[in-house]
Formats: structure tokens, C-alpha cells, sequence
């Protein structure tokens, strides 16, 4: 049953990862539609990208403690380019060069958001399965 | 050294040689005349033009020695193109029918419903109206004139045609030259912009509604038609804006009030009317040139038609005959009130401040100024100063002596009595004349060293985020108090080369980028003032600027007594010009096309939209267009720049310029239609921003390949037909990219690398230059050098400033017996020859002439000699006011103040591990031959 529990307790996790990011994809592309501008624009994306690099690194080490030693190899990759970033100081959106950075920024983000599904699917899958070791 | 005669001078010509010298390529290399296959080997210098070889490429400058009579030109053969014979005295060129010219660029659009007629007769469309301002001269026919140049007889007919005929590209021999054995390049026949800045003339012709170059630039007039030319083009696709440029006396742009019709503008695109609208339906319909939507014309803007389908009222309209317009507007595009006038003065008074007399020339120039500040009675003005507290000042109309209120908890500012800080200019006009007498002796004896810039910056935001304004801030240490504290950083050599050199050249503290976003959300320009010797950090304080469509005023080692002028006048000039504030600004362009970057100093506030809260004459913005589709079907682009502003008067109005530019299919006529300028500008704002992201190498480095790789594009384009050997070819319209290219490479903010330029100067520069308009720019890359000894000995006094010859910048023109002004629209420094005529040096300096010349001003004294070299200093200050040019004297040797005033700028030597101009042309070639 504890099996089940980290999978879900992840599960929940990665979804919340996924909400921050697409939250920060919509401000992005309400900047680019001019629905927004860019200084509420950028406030709203840099209030979350803190939480959204916290959760990360709490759901690294949660695999991590819970001996899911593979899963927490996948989200290294991630959780090393935040701290990259953080250590750099370039963590947080440029109210004043947001126009020149809208591409890279998008870019950066979709691909945050494909790498968060591909681990929500194994996360789900290995639920799944344990689910099912379980049910037997 | 030791050409006396300035007409005879070798350099005055920029290319006589041209294509004649090449004995290592192949014959037939380009065609030749038969009548020189012969190419002189020992070429006379008095030989006329006529008897080169190159008599066929007119559009190659051909210096006429002025001594010499004009020859007679022979008649022509041309054995390569079928016209042979053109007689070239019988056939006046407007009635040459241009279809026949093999290279008419834009065949006429008959189906076009813009109102461009297809030109007949080779005359130019002109409107059948009476009065219409901007109607052109009848000029010649010719699409791709070639500037003007001096000495040029300014298009004979032969020019004329042969022009039309020949394919027009001009080249460079790089064989070896007569009378040496090295390989190289003739200098002499290497082109120079020894004459001022000559843009394209071709598309003012083609499109005679268009706007003055002077506000809009595109970087070439023949926008591709196609996704691959784009990328064939290499170098920058784009424009230079210049909203508010300076107009001559006697021009003004066209105000218009609307009133009750409100601004026509069209329903889908926002295009405000211009003159390449169509009326249609009788009238009643008029179609938008930028998305061809059909919108409604307003019952009272109607008017009939007449038989050629115009506007009856067209001459009462110069909306519809004028490229650029200004409209008032109305509520609609008020987002509060129109503001007044603010000024606020952020002065720094620790200790170097008041030592340097920065605080008395300052004081005493704004209180000159309260008279000529724009807006009255409705100006606004505040003062505060700082240290390592802030000094606010009450300055309201009913007291008579200003009172300092001290704020000195710095982490948690705030503002004492808010309203009596800013106040109405007109109503404590004596409070305010009190204060400014009083500041200098204020702090007199203040010996704090600390600086709180960060807290005075909080503070001037609280004051003037109500109104907005224009922030002048004075800065004379390195912000060293509260937050925004700035270190000491780029005195370590050894970060230069390394991935970190760059964050050197942006700001340290986020602080700074995120006031200048704050200031620019309350519509405040920042103008930051510099004047420490040590380091500031403009890198940082120029962020303010940077952000708010600001400007950099860096002086280094400020002592009132040298530096007290320039500082007078540029700061007089920055409160009294006309200034736009609470703007904003749209480029819109027709459909196919975008603007995908913008470049200069300013903020965005959409993709689009440049926040730019106080603007004026002295500030150019860049963009770079990108095709949205592959291809552009229609036949013309048009573009218009919509600056919306409220004037000092308290209007808000809409500057309007429109402009249209053909589209192009080939290549080749990309290139022959780009404008050197407005790529030189593109360029160079690229290659700074590229400092603040790479190492300067790196920037220098992607401007040579840029420039590289447009040669070699240009090249293939030709090197099929032609056997073209070892020549450099390169289109007329880019003869002097070359050596552009060079002086920005060896500009201030990218030469060398750590002890070439100190960081603070670079990076001032750089601020500088992001703003410069294409003219200032490309006087500061190449700045003239003129010869001055002869014309003051002359006796007649009308002869003017005009007359003196502008010579290459190179070490070599510069005679030990002559005295040389030179002058890159910054600075004069005045270069006296070492074995220069005493007398004249008596004349001019007096009896101190022998002493040192870094302490000796040129005053005016009583001789003709010395009224001549002022008037000749005024008149060249007088040409280009936007900033003050100090005159610096330097004496032949006198080292080291001679090298940085004067040799470090003679962009055509080596210097430093650089190349000179024949080098960088060998270089550049070797690079354009290599394949791929």
C-alpha cells in the first residue's frame, strides 16, 4: 500500500508542476496577445517560479528517500538547470527585456512542460502497475 | 607628408584608379574600353578622368582634380553591349525612354491603384496641384542616381546612360601597385566619405510623398520579396527612426486638427491616413494601403472626386500630400490629463562632487535655463540632493527662502510634505532662483564621501510617480550607500577574454533595471550625468538611461574649469530642446512584413509598442524586419511610424510619417539600393548589444563576418558573367560599408580589450551610440580631419567653412607644418604640426604657445588669425549642436595626450595589433575569395 501512496503523493506532485508551468505559458502568451503587460506580466510569472523550483527539488528528493532511485535520475537533469539558473540569478523574467527573451522563455517552458508529462506518464504507469501488484 | 597643395593631395580622390591597375587578372575582367588596353603605368596625377579606363562605371566616384579643366569626353565604345555610340552631348537622359533600359529596376505598375503614375517620358509623377509641398524637382530619370559626389560632374548624360547600361558594381584592383612590388591595395584609390552623409536619393524620387530620410531609414529601399533573399542579404533588414528629428528653419511639419471628424484611421490595421490612401466609390470609400481594407469616409472628411479619381480638396489636405504629418488628438488617446513639463534634479553633493565645481556649473546652468524650460506656465521643477542622506527642499511659492528637510533613514524612505516639493516653475519662480544661488555654497564644506544614489532614486520615483517627467540625475562617485551599492569590478585584466568579460558591461544590481522598468511605468526619463575620474559603473547607472529613452552624459576627471562649457551647453540643450513627453511609438508596416526587434534606448510595452516617456530630437531607434510569409506578393510596402505624445504645450498629438518602398525580386538590386547609413547604424547597435551578452572579440568578429558574408553573396552575383580575378567588388551604394565596418570595429565600445579603453568610457560610449541618429553616428565613426593653416593665412575673409577639405583620417595626411582640425561631432581637437609657422601659433595661443598645450584654451584674441579659428570652431559647434564640442590642443609628439586624442582615432592606420584600411580590405577580400 505504501507503494501506492508515494505514486499518488507524486503523482500530485507533478501536477502541480505542470499547473505552475502552464500558468507561466499563459502569462507568456497573454503578454505576446498584448491582453497584459508586461509588468503584471512578469510579476505574476516570477511569484511562482520560486515555488515551482521548490516543489521540484522536494520531488526529487522524495524519490529519492523513498529509494525510486530512477525517477529521481529523470527529474536530475531538471532540478540541475533550476539551480543553474538560481545560482546565475537568472531565475526570474526581465520586466525590461521580456520582448527580446518572450521566445526563449516559451521555448524554455514547453520544454519544461513535455519533460513534466513524459515523467507524469511513468509516474502513472508505475501507479498503475503498483496498483495492480497490490490488487494481487 | 609633405603634400602642400590639399587640391593635389592624393587622398582627395577616392578613386581614380579604380579597375585600371590590375595586370594580374585577366583581360576582359570587366569590359574595358578598347581605347585603353593599355593601362597606364605611371599614371600623372593630373591626368584627366576621361582617360581612364573606368570612364565606363560612372558610378564610381571619380575625383575631378579641380585644377584641371573638365576634359572633353571622347566618344565612347563599348564593346560588350550593343549601344554602342551614345553621343553623349545630344541625348538629354529624361528623353531616353527608360524601357529601354536594360536594368529598369521597377517597370511601372499599371494596375496599381497607389497613386504612383507610371512615370512617362522619364518624369517623375508630380500631382497636378498647386502648391503641393513636397512635390519633387523634375530630376532626371534615372532610378539608381548615385549620390552626388563632389567633383563628380553631377550626372552628364553619358553618366546618365552608360550608367543604365553597364551593370553597376563598382571594384577594387588587388593586384600589385605600380612602382611596388608589394601586393596590395592603391590607398589612394580606396573610396572615403570625405563628403557629409548622402543618403539614397532614389526612393524620394520613385515615391516623392514619402516622408524626409531624416525621420525614417530604411537600411535598403528595395525590401525582398522572398524569404531566401532575406537570407541572401546578410547584413541588418531594417530601419532608423528618428520621430522627432530636427527639421531646418522653415520646414515644419504640418499640423493638423480633426476636431468633430476625429483621426481617420483604418477600421482593422490603425493606419492613420496618409497620402497612399485611394478614394473610391465617388468619394464616399477610401482603401487602407496597408491591409487594402475598404473603410467609410467620415461625412465631414468627404469630398468628390475628381476625373483622375483625386480629391478635390487634396490641397487643403496635407495629411494626403505629406509624408509627415502631426495630429492633434483628441480625448480618445488620453489616458489622464496631458501632463506639464517636470524636471526633477537628483544632485549628488559628497565631497568629489563639490570639489570638482560639478554642483556650481550645474546650479548655475538650470537657473539660466528657468527661462527657456518648455511649457511655461504650466512647468514643473524639484530638487533634491544626496549624499549619504537625502536633502529634500520645500520650495513653495509662499515662502521666500527654500527650507532642506534631511532625510537619513535610508532603508525605509519617505517623502516629507509630497506637494511642496514639485512645484508650478512660474509661482515659486523666486523660491527656485534662491535655492539654485544658494546650492553650491550649501555644501561647500560637506566632507561625507558616501553616496546614497539607490534611496534618492526610491525617493524621486515616490515624488514624481503622480506626473511623470524627466529625471536628471548627477552622479559624481559610485553609488556606495543603501541599497543599489555598487562594487569596484573591471580592474582585473585577466577577466577580459573569459566567458565572464560581458557581465562587466551590464549592470551589477538588479536594483538598477528594475527602477528603470518602475520609472518608465510612471512616464519618467532618466538623463544620467557622470563625472568621476574613478570608476561609477556606467554599465549600471546607464541602465536608468537605457530603459526610459534616456541619454548617458559621461565626463571623466570633471574639473569645472576644462569641462565646465561642454557641460553648460549640453545640459542647457538637454532642458530647452523640444521634448515629447508621455510617449509612446508604433511602427506599422504592410502586410508580409514585421518588425521582430527593436534596438536603441527605450522600453517595450508590448511586442510593439515603444514606451518612451520623454523623447526628442537627439534620439534615433532601430528595427530589424522579418518577412512574415515566404513570399510578399504585393508591389510596395509601405511603413509608418506613429509617435504619440503630449507637446510641452500640453497637446497630445500624433506624429505621423509615412513612407513606401518598392519590392525587389533580385538580389542585385537589394544591394544596389541599400543605404550605408542606416546599415552602419543597425550594425553597430547589434555588435554593442552583442558586448553585453559575449566578449567584445566575439562582437567584433560577428561584424566582420557580417560584412564578409554580404561581399561574397555579392560577389557570386557577378562572378559567373564576369573573370573578375582578384578584384573586390562590392555595389556602389556599399563603397564605404569597408570602412564603416573598420571604425566600428575600432569604435570606443569595441576596441581592444581591457587597457585600450577604460570600462566606464566604453560603456558610455556604448550608451551613446545606441542613441546617435545615422548622421552623428557616422560622423563619429569617421570623423573629418580638416586642414586649417592655409585657409587662415589667407586674406579673404568670405571664403567659408564649406570650402576646407575634409582629408583621410590617417597619420599620413597630417604635415609637421600644418595645424589640422580634427573633429567627430564630440570633440575638436586641434593638432598643430611640430615645425608649424611660429607666427601662427603666437596668432592663435598668444604668448603661451610655447608652454604646454593641455593647459591652454584657444581664447580669442585680438588678430585676424585667431577670429578666423573661432568662427571656424564656432561655425563647426554650430553644426551640430546636440553636444558640445570641447576643443582639445595637442602639439605634434606630445605623447601621451596626442595618441588618445587624436592617433588612437585615425581609424585608417594600424594601431594596437589593428588593422589599417588596406589591411582590413586585403583581410576582408581573402576572406570574401575563400570558399566556401
Amino acid at each position: 500500500m505504501g507503494g501506492l501512496l508515494v505514486w499518488l503523493v507524486s503523482f500530485f506532485f507533478l501536477i502541480a508542476l505542470l499547473i505552475i508551468i502552464v500558468f507561466q505559458l499563459m502569462c507568456l502568451a497573454d503578454l505576446e496577445f498584448d491582453y497584459i503587460n508586461p509588468y503584471d506580466s512578469s510579476k505574476r510569472i516570477n511569484r511562482v517560479i520560486l515555488p515551482e523550483f521548490i516543489t521540484q527539488g522536494v520531488l526529487c528528493a522524495f524519490f529519492l528517500l523513498t529509494g525510486h532511485w530512477f525517477m529521481s535520475l529523470l527529474c536530475g537533469p531538471y532540478l540541475y538547470y533550476n539551480v543553474r539558473q538560481y545560482t546565475r540569478k537568472q531565475h526570474l523574467v526581465d520586466v525590461t527585456e521580456i520582448f527580446n527573451m518572450l521566445d526563449k522563455e516559451k521555448k524554455r517552458r514547453l520544454f519544461k512542460l513535455f519533460y513534466l508529462v513524459f515523467l507524469l506518464f511513468l509516474c502513472i504507469f508505475w501507479m498503475i502497475l503498483t496498483a495492480l501488484e497490490d490488487h494481487e | 607628408m609633405g603634400t602642400r597643395n590639399p587640391e593635389m593631395t592624393p587622398f582627395s580622390s577616392s578613386g581614380p584608379l579604380v579597375g585600371s591597375y590590375d595586370e594580374s587578372s585577366p583581360p576582359p575582367s570587366i569590359p574595358l574600353p578598347q581605347s585603353t588596353s593599355i593601362p597606364p603605368r605611371f599614371p600623372a596625377p593630373p591626368q584627366s578622368a576621361s582617360q581612364f579606363p573606368q570612364q565606363q562605371f560612372p558610378t564610381i566616384p571619380q575625383q575631378q582634380f579641380p585644377s584641371i579643366p573638365p576634359p572633353q569626353f571622347p566618344q565612347q565604345q563599348f564593346p560588350t553591349i550593343p549601344h554602342q555610340q551614345v553621343p553623349h552631348q545630344q541625348v538629354p537622359h529624361q528623353q531616353v525612354p527608360h524601357q529601354q533600359f536594360p536594368h529598369q529596376p521597377f517597370p511601372a505598375m499599371p494596375n496599381q491603384p497607389a497613386p504612383y503614375a507610371p512615370p512617362l517620358q522619364g518624369q517623375p509623377y508630380a500631382p497636378p496641384l498647386q502648391g503641393q509641398p513636397y512635390a519633387p524637382p523634375p530630376l532626371q530619370r534615372q532610378p539608381y542616381a548615385p549620390p552626388p559626389f563632389q567633383g563628380q560632374p553631377s550626372g552628364p548624360p553619358l553618366a546618365a546612360n552608360i550608367q543604365a547600361l553597364m551593370e553597376d558594381f563598382s571594384s577594387l584592383s588587388v593586384g600589385s601597385i605600380p612602382g611596388s612590388i608589394e601586393p596590395g591595395v592603391d590607398l589612394k584609390a580606396l573610396p572615403r566619405p570625405l563628403d557629409a552623409d548622402i543618403h539614397p536619393k532614389s526612393l524620394s524620387d520613385m515615391y516623392p510623398m514619402n516622408c524626409n530620410p531624416r525621420y525614417l531609414r530604411l537600411t535598403t529601399t528595395g525590401i525582398p520579396s522572398s524569404q531566401s533573399l532575406v537570407s541572401r542579404w546578410h547584413l541588418p533588414l531594417g530601419a532608423v527612426v528618428c520621430p522627432l528629428a530636427q527639421v531646418p528653419d522653415g520646414e515644419e511639419v504640418p499640423i493638423i486638427n480633426f476636431a468633430s471628424t476625429g483621426i481617420i484611421r483604418c477600421r482593422r490595421c490603425r493606419t492613420y491616413v496618409n497620402p497612399y490612401v485611394t478614394f473610391t466609390d465617388a468619394g464616399r470609400k477610401w482603401r487602407c494601403n496597408m491591409c487594402s481594407l475598404l473603410n467609410d469616409v467620415p461625412g465631414d472628411y468627404f469630398a468628390h472626386l475628381d476625373a483622375t479619381g483625386r480629391r478635390i480638396d487634396l490641397d487643403q489636405r496635407p495629411e494626403l500630400t505629406q509624408g509627415s504629418v502631426e495630429f492633434v488628438a483628441p480625448t480618445e488617446y488620453m489616458v489622464r490629463p496631458p501632463m506639464p513639463p517636470l524636471y526633477f534634479f537628483l544632485i549628488d553633493v559628497s565631497v568629489s562632487a563639490v570639489r570638482s565645481g560639478m554642483i556650481e556649473v550645474v546650479a548655475k546652468t538650470i537657473r539660466s535655463c528657468l527661462d527657456k524650460l518648455p511649457g511655461f506656465p504650466r512647468t514643473q521643477i524639484g530638487f533634491a540632493t544626496f549624499d549619504s542622506t537625502i536633502h529634500f527642499y520645500n520650495l513653495k511659492s509662499s515662502l521666500t527662502q527654500p527650507q532642506m528637510m534631511v532625510v537619513s533613514d535610508l532603508d525605509d524612505i519617505f517623502v516629507p510634505l509630497p506637494d511642496d516639493l514639485l512645484v508650478n516653475l512660474s509661482e515659486s519662480r523666486n523660491v527656485v532662483e534662491t535655492f539654485l544661488d544658494s546650492l553650491p555654497s550649501m555644501f561647500q564644506d560637506n566632507v561625507n564621501v558616501e553616496s546614497a544614489l539607490g534611496p534618492a532614486l526610491k525617493a524621486a520615483l515616490m515624488l514624481m510617480s503622480q506626473l511623470g517627467g524627466k529625471l536628471l540625475i548627477f552622479q559624481n562617485t559610485l553609488p556606495s550607500f543603501g541599497v543599489g551599492r555598487l562594487k569596484l569590478r573591471g580592474d582585473d585584466p585577466r577577466v577580459y577574454g573569459t566567458d565572464k568579460e560581458h557581465m562587466l558591461r551590464i549592470p551589477e544590481d538588479p536594483l538598477y533595471k528594475q527602477m528603470a522598468a518602475e520609472f518608465t511605468k510612471f512616464q519618467i526619463g532618466v538623463d544620467v550625468y557622470a563625472f568621476s575620474d574613478k570608476y561609477t559603473d556606467i554599465a549600471s547607472l546607464g541602465t536608468l538611461a537605457k530603459y526610459t529613452g534616456g541619454q548617458v552624459y559621461y565626463y571623466p576627471g570633471f574639473q569645472s574649469a576644462i569641462h565646465g562649457e561642454k557641460l553648460k551647453h549640453e545640459l542647457a540643450r538637454d532642458l530647452t530642446r523640444e521634448t515629447a513627453w508621455e510617449s509612446v511609438m508604433r511602427v506599422r508596416c504592410g502586410k508580409g512584413v514585421r518588425f521582430s526587434s527593436y534596438h536603441g534606448n527605450f522600453m517595450l510595452r508590448s511586442t510593439d509598442l515603444l514606451a518612451l516617456p520623454a523623447v526628442d530630437c537627439d534620439k534615433a531607434f532601430a528595427m530589424q524586419l522579418s518577412l512574415e510569409d515566404t513570399l510578399l506578393t504585393t508591389q510596395t510596402v509601405y511603413f509608418q511610424v506613429a509617435l504619440l505624445y503630449t507637446a510641452s504645450c500640453g497637446e497630445r498629438r500624433i506624429r505621423v510619417h509615412t513612407a513606401a518602398a518598392p519590392v525587389v525580386t533580385d538580389l542585385a538590386e537589394m544591394y544596389r539600393q541599400a543605404d550605408t547609413g542606416a546599415i552602419v547604424s543597425l550594425l553597430s547597435r547589434l555588435a554593442i548589444e552583442k558586448t553585453l551578452s559575449s566578449k567584445l572579440e566575439d562582437a567584433r568578429n560577428s561584424l566582420q563576418l557580417r560584412i564578409t558574408k554580404a561581399l561574397k553573396e555579392y560577389r557570386n552575383l557577378y562572378s559567373v558573367q564576369h573573370r573578375l580575378g582578384g578584384r573586390i567588388i562590392y555595389p556602389e551604394s556599399l563603397k564605404f560599408l569597408l570602412l564603416y565596418g573598420l571604425s566600428l570595429y575600432k569604435s570606443t565600445p569595441l576596441r581592444g580589450g581591457y587597457p585600450d579603453v577604460a570600462l566606464d568610457e566604453r560603456c558610455a560610449a556604448g550608451f551613446t551610440m545606441m542613441t546617435l541618429s545615422v548622421e552623428k553616428l557616422l560622423k563619429l565613426l569617421y570623423p573629418s580631419l580638416i586642414w586649417v593653416d592655409e585657409h587662415l593665412l589667407k586674406t579673404t575673409d568670405h571664403e567659408d567653412i564649406e570650402s576646407l577639405k575634409r582629408l583621410p583620417l590617417a597619420a599620413s595626411s597630417l604635415d609637421s607644418r600644418g595645424l589640422y582640425i580634427y573633429d567627430d561631432g564630440f570633440r575638436i581637437v586641434v593638432w598643430f604640426g611640430r615645425v608649424l609657422a611660429p607666427d601662427i601659433a603666437m596668432n592663435l595661443l598668444g604668448p603661451e604657445c610655447a608652454a604646454e598645450l593641455s593647459k591652454v584654451s584657444l581664447g580669442k584674441r585680438d588678430n585676424e588669425m585667431s577670429r578666423k579659428m573661432i568662427k571656424i570652431v564656432e561655425k563647426l559647434r554650430e553644426s551640430e549642436p546636440s553636444y558640445y564640442k570641447l576643443c582639445h590642443l595637442v602639439r605634434q609628439g606630445e605623447q601621451p595626450r596626442e595618441g588618445f586624442l587624436l592617433l588612437m582615432n585615425l581609424v585608417e592606420d594600424p594601431m594596437g595589433g589593428t588593422n589599417g584600411y588596406v589591411d582590413w580590405v586585403l583581410q576582408v577580400h581573402r576572406q570574401v575569395q575563400q570558399n566556401p
